[in-house]
């Protein structure tokens, strides 16, 4: 990249939020900086779906204005940010990654939307996503969202525009929406941080359902303590999601000592076998041995239930979806792309005996994932099975039942565990594959520890530099 | 992986979208099959597990939420 505004993009969310306070960065500049490189590279990588330019810089001039007042502003004040299509955004199309919500424009923003804006960012746009945050799209509506490191892979699903625009410093930082590793995903595979919290510890209000007991939203940021600085944010009761904790949220990053010494951390081995790819074990190893040596102790762990947890995740998860899909399917099927039509055609057929057999593994793998964590302070394992696969596997026919069972049931024990359990994980990168494609270490922690879970991640981030490298896009 | 006598045909695949009121198409039809089929075997396992254990509870919703 040569643009000398790029230094400045990939900046920190907290250093720009620093500048501006010190008055050194005008939140115009800054919005102007993330709107031209949207205009310069986001035409091949496709990560918005909506880009807000008038609003953001209505919206920025207001911000400057309330610093040249000597006002002192939200923590994120004058941040340029940009959410996945799934959260309502008051007067702007929200489309949830689906021509069937083409025109839909809610009325009032959505409560993680409300809460970032209340801190001081100013929305740029709505991020491309898998239709209806399912996963597996094959033909997305408003274009194909493409990895920064390589324009020929995915990006990951569902917030896959979360993960590219975060990656390739479109914005300052993202939202995502994550049911079943749909901000880890995209982190791992664009080299992003991103961080699935306890469910119940941020806001569902305003966000397109995917399965309503497994839904949490989180960032994606460049940095563990961007993620931090954003997550404390979110966090915390809202009366419009009667099913937010109540918990005092503690000040994440204040938790970032970079003091590991004494954590007991568990390496899952069903997570390091289980199809996972020899650079992507590889890559969890070495960074086992990082921790090791900033004095965590770090042992094996084995969960037997979870290579249970992918089938038993589709269960419960494409049921809800089929349930709520129902009057479309049967009035608007071609408005689907195929994959999610046929997904959620074939998720309403599976017995209701299936759905209940499925939610007795959720609960025996919750179990065995809180009993570890009653162990260990954290679970170590990969993000992802490997790196990220070529768009054109998505695109390949199904012409078997095997080729089924690995393309929609094989790949998917990783992030799910945490996601049926319900527990924090941050997901950071670890390293890079032989072809340059970013890979992605998970740490779990347990139910409203996200504090430990940065701790850790942060120690572990700043102990290495992949988080220092730029994808390489040409103008 | 290969099929089995106890696969689900196209046609029954039809069959049971259609009692749901799902007109699942020709060009739907082979790969929601394979789906289905895939789906049903990578769940057997499941039935497997002792009927004893945690209840399932389909949420963890914190305890402390009470005020």
């Amino acid at each position: 990249m040569s643009d000398p505004g790029d230094d400045l993009a990939f900046l920190g969310a907290g250093a720009l939020a620093r500048m501006v306070r010190t008055r050194q960065l005008s939140p115009v500049d800054l919005v102007n900086l993330y709107l031209a490189r949207v205009e310069r590279l986001d035409g091949r990588l496709r990560a918005f779906i909506t880009v807000c330019a008038d609003e953001a810089r209505a919206a920025a001039r207001e911000a400057e204005r309330a610093v040249a007042r000597g006002g002192k502003g939200g923590p994120l004040h004058g941040l340029p940010f940009a959410v996945k299509d799934q959260f309502d955004t008051a007067g702007i199309r929200t489309t949830v990654g689906s021509r069937l919500l083409d025109g839909h424009v809610p009325a009032e923003d959505a409560t993680v939307v409300a809460r970032l804006k209340a801190a001081g960012a100013i929305l740029i746009g709505k991020l491309n996503m898998s239709e209806f945050a399912l996963g597996g799209t094959v033909r997305f509506p408003f274009g194909q969202p493409r990895n920064p490191w390589h324009l020929d892979h995915q990006p990951g699903g569902s917030s896959g525009g979360s993960g590219v625009a975060t990656a390739a410093a479109l914005a300052a930082f993202t939202l995502g929406e994550d049911t079943g590793g749909s901000i880890r995903g995209p982190a791992a595979y664009c080299g992003t941080v991103g961080v699935r919290a306890t469910w119940g510890l941020v806001s569902r209000h305003g966000s397109f359902g995917v399965s309503w007991s497994m839904d949490v939203a989180g960032p994606l940021t460049r940095t563990v303590e961007d993620s931090a600085l954003v997550l404390g944010l979110l966090a915390g009761p809202d009366p419009k999601d009667p099913l937010t904790s109540r918990r005092t949220v503690p000040d994440y990053r204040a938790a970032l000592t970079g003091d590991v010494r004494g954590l007991r951390i568990g390496l899952v081995a069903e997570l390091l076998d289980g199809g996972t790819q020899p650079e992507a074990r590889a890559a969890t190893e070495a960074a086992a041995r990082v921790l090791g040596k900033l004095g965590a102790a770090v042992e094996p762990v084995s969960l037997p239930a979870l290579p249970l947890a992918g089938a038993a995740f589709m269960a419960l998860c494409d049921s809800e979806g089929a349930a709520a899909h129902q009057r479309w399917l049967k009035e608007r099927p071609q408005d689907y792309d195929q994959a999610t039509r046929r997904r959620l055609y074939t998720a309403s057929l599976l017995p209701a005996a299936l759905y209940h057999q499925a939610a007795r593994a959720r609960a025996r793998i919750r179990h065995e994932v809180l009993d570890a964590l009653g162990r260990h302070d954290l679970l170590l394992s990969p993000t992802a099975a490997g790196p990220a696969p070529p768009i054109a596997v998505e695109e390949e026919p199904v012409t078997s039942k095997a080729i089924a069972a690995r393309r929609f049931f094989g790949h998917r024990s990783h992030g799910t565990p945490a996601s049926l359990a319900g527990v924090p994980v941050v997901a950071v990168p670890c390293g890079f594959s032989s072809g340059g494609l970013p890979l992605g270490l998970a740490l779990t922690g347990r139910p409203f520890d996200e504090a430990t879970v940065l701790r850790a991640a942060h120690a572990y981030e700043q102990a290495t530099d992949w988080h220092t490298r730029r994808p390489p896009l040409r103008p | 992986m290969t099929p089995s006598s106890t696969d689900l045909t196209e046609a029954q695949v039809r069959a049971l979208g259609a009692a749901l009121g799902l007109d699942i198409g020709p060009d739907d039809l082979i790969e929601v099959t394979h789906r289905l089929n895939a789906f049903l075997d990578a769940l057997v396992p499941l039935g497997e597990l002792p009927a004893s254990g945690p209840e399932p509870v389909p949420a963890p919703v914190d305890p402390d939420r009470a005020a």
